[in-house]
């Protein structure tokens, strides 16, 4: 019996499982992708679009697959899990580079020196203890002037002389010394990246010096009034004040004053709320207080609640 | 003379509430004649329509007083209740506090009333509270500031301050050059 012809139909219909083609695929398991770089051949793609499209993406599919195949894989109860590599895909940055810091000022004299930044260990080694203990902070080894028990004195030392608080401020005093110049090195910093800060807007900028102007005119001793006077300089003006005519109609002024009281008792002011807190509800009608008191004769609220069970419990124990 | 300002009378009015609560209503809105509030110099008053419009041909620097004075804005433009006003405080007062003979005369010296010459005390005052102050027959003699709730009273010693003074009719003695 000759198979061959079915074996022939049988691989017709089966596409080759190898893909082959001038370029040969980029793939990047770790990220899932193919990457066709062939050129596109324009008679078939402009005879059957769809199909063209079908048979690359086809492709490259199935070389994805069959790099998945080749790697190592774990079981799992879903069925076994390939393991992906990392991604050899190098994507681009989405932020641009972060700007260099401006140095400091030791970094600009050590730059121009030519000294090389020493890395100095965190941890020293402690005779004594016979252990690594930490250069600074908590139980570091620039205390230990301070913590030893027994400290030279010089010879010509006052009689309140302390060994251990001379050592503690001078220590204090590098630190405070070195945020000092920190700080200076961050205004520094400031200062030259400076101008790319965005001024204000220019009507707002000459509000702010009109309000500098109209204050430092008033910052005299004579608050203004006896100063010698600049050319051309004009008048300070105040706010205008304005007030109601005297004479109003009692009707508007009543209903003003009703608005006004009206507005008065939405506003809860910090010491009337706590006033009326315990009355809460009460109003002029009931007060709440007395009448807790005459119906619960005398024993507050929480008996009440109780339901007068708990008085009548009591008495008969008793 | 001239109406008060928002602010204003917000200050006048917060500071009557203390004492005669929601009957500031009745003095705005008045039955029997239209009443205002003027202030002349730093000085409120409170006065009739009818006077007040008198009063208006009165020029700034001579108009010294007309209706009830009823406080001043300070300079710092807090508002302080006069005696002046005892009349209108002790008509609406919702809290009262009556003080004994013998202890009338220390309060109108502008001493604060102790619990020793406490004669009765509205039920349910609370602490802080703008109480009038009258004598044991029902004559008002100023007003104050409790110092404890009625129920914290009791605990007190005799000596204890139950009112802080504030004003007294004595003050239209001590006072009286620059009262009004």
């Amino acid at each position: 019996m000759d198979v061959s012809d079915i074996l022939a139909a049988h691989a017709a219909k089966q596409k080759a499982v190898t893909v082959e083609k001038e370029i040969p695929l980029e793939v990047d398991t770790g990220f899932l992708t193919v990457t066709d770089l062939n050129p596109v051949d324009t008679e078939s793609y402009e005879a059957n679009l769809e199909e063209y499209l079908m048979s690359t993406a086809r492709d490259g599919v199935q070389t994805l697959i069959a790099s998945l195949f080749s790697l190592p894989t774990t079981s799992s109860p879903d069925g076994p899990l390939a393991q992906l590599p990392a991604p050899t895909t190098q994507l681009p940055r989405a932020k641009p580079l972060p700007k260099p810091k401006p140095m400091t000022k030791w970094e600009k004299f050590a730059k121009a020196k030519g000294i090389q930044k020493k890395r100095r260990d965190k941890k020293i080694w402690d005779e004594e203890k016979q252990e690594w203990v930490d250069r600074w902070g908590w139980k570091g080894a620039n205390k230990a002037k301070e913590k030893q028990w027994l400290s030279e004195v010089p010879a010509n030392a006052d009689l309140d002389y302390d060994a251990a608080k001379v050592a503690r401020d001078a220590r204090k005093a590098r630190v405070a010394k070195n945020e000092k110049q920190r700080q200076q090195n961050l205004a520094r910093a400031a200062q030259e990246m400076g101008p790319s800060a965005a001024p204000p807007p220019v009507d707002v900028r000459k509000k702010q010096i009109d309000r500098t102007l109209a204050v430092t005119r008033t910052s005299t001793a004579s608050m203004g009034k006896f100063d010698r006077k600049l050319e051309g300089e004009k008048k300070l003006k105040g706010m205008k004040r304005k007030f109601e005519p005297t004479e109003m109609s009692a009707e508007s002024e009543k209903s003003h004053n009703l608005a006004i009281l009206s507005k008065l008792d939405k506003e809860p002011v910090a010491k009337k709320s706590k006033k009326s807190a315990p009355s809460s509800g009460g109003s002029d009608v009931l007060n709440v207080r007395k009448a807790i008191r005459a119906t619960s004769k005398g024993k507050g609220s929480a008996a009440l609640a109780s339901g007068g069970k708990g008085v009548k419990g009591k008495k008969g124990k008793r | 003379m001239r109406p008060l300002t928002e602010e204003e009378s917000k200050a006048v009015f917060a500071k009557l509430a203390n004492y005669i609560g929601k009957n500031i209503v009745h003095l705005i809105d008045r039955q029997d004649e239209p009443h205002c509030f003027r202030l002349q110099k730093d000085r409120v008053f409170y006065v009739s329509e009818s006077s007040m419009k008198l009063a208006i041909s009165v020029a700034r620097p001579n108009l010294i007083s007309l209706g009830t004075c009823f406080g001043k804005f300070t300079k710092s433009g807090k508002f302080k209740l006069h005696i002046t006003a005892l009349d209108y405080l002790a008509q609406y007062a919702k809290y009262k506090v009556w003080i004994k003979p013998n202890g009338e005369m220390p309060f109108l010296y502008g001493n604060h009333v102790l619990k020793a010459h406490l004669g009765r005390i509205t039920e349910d005052t609370p602490e802080h509270q703008g109480v009038v102050v009258f004598s044991m027959n029902d004559i008002p003699l100023g007003f104050g500031v409790t110092a404890r709730s009625t129920v914290d009273t009791r605990k007190l010693d005799p000596t204890a301050i139950i009112v802080f003074h504030q004003a007294d009719v004595g003050e239209y003695l001590r006072d009286e050059e620059t009262l009004f």
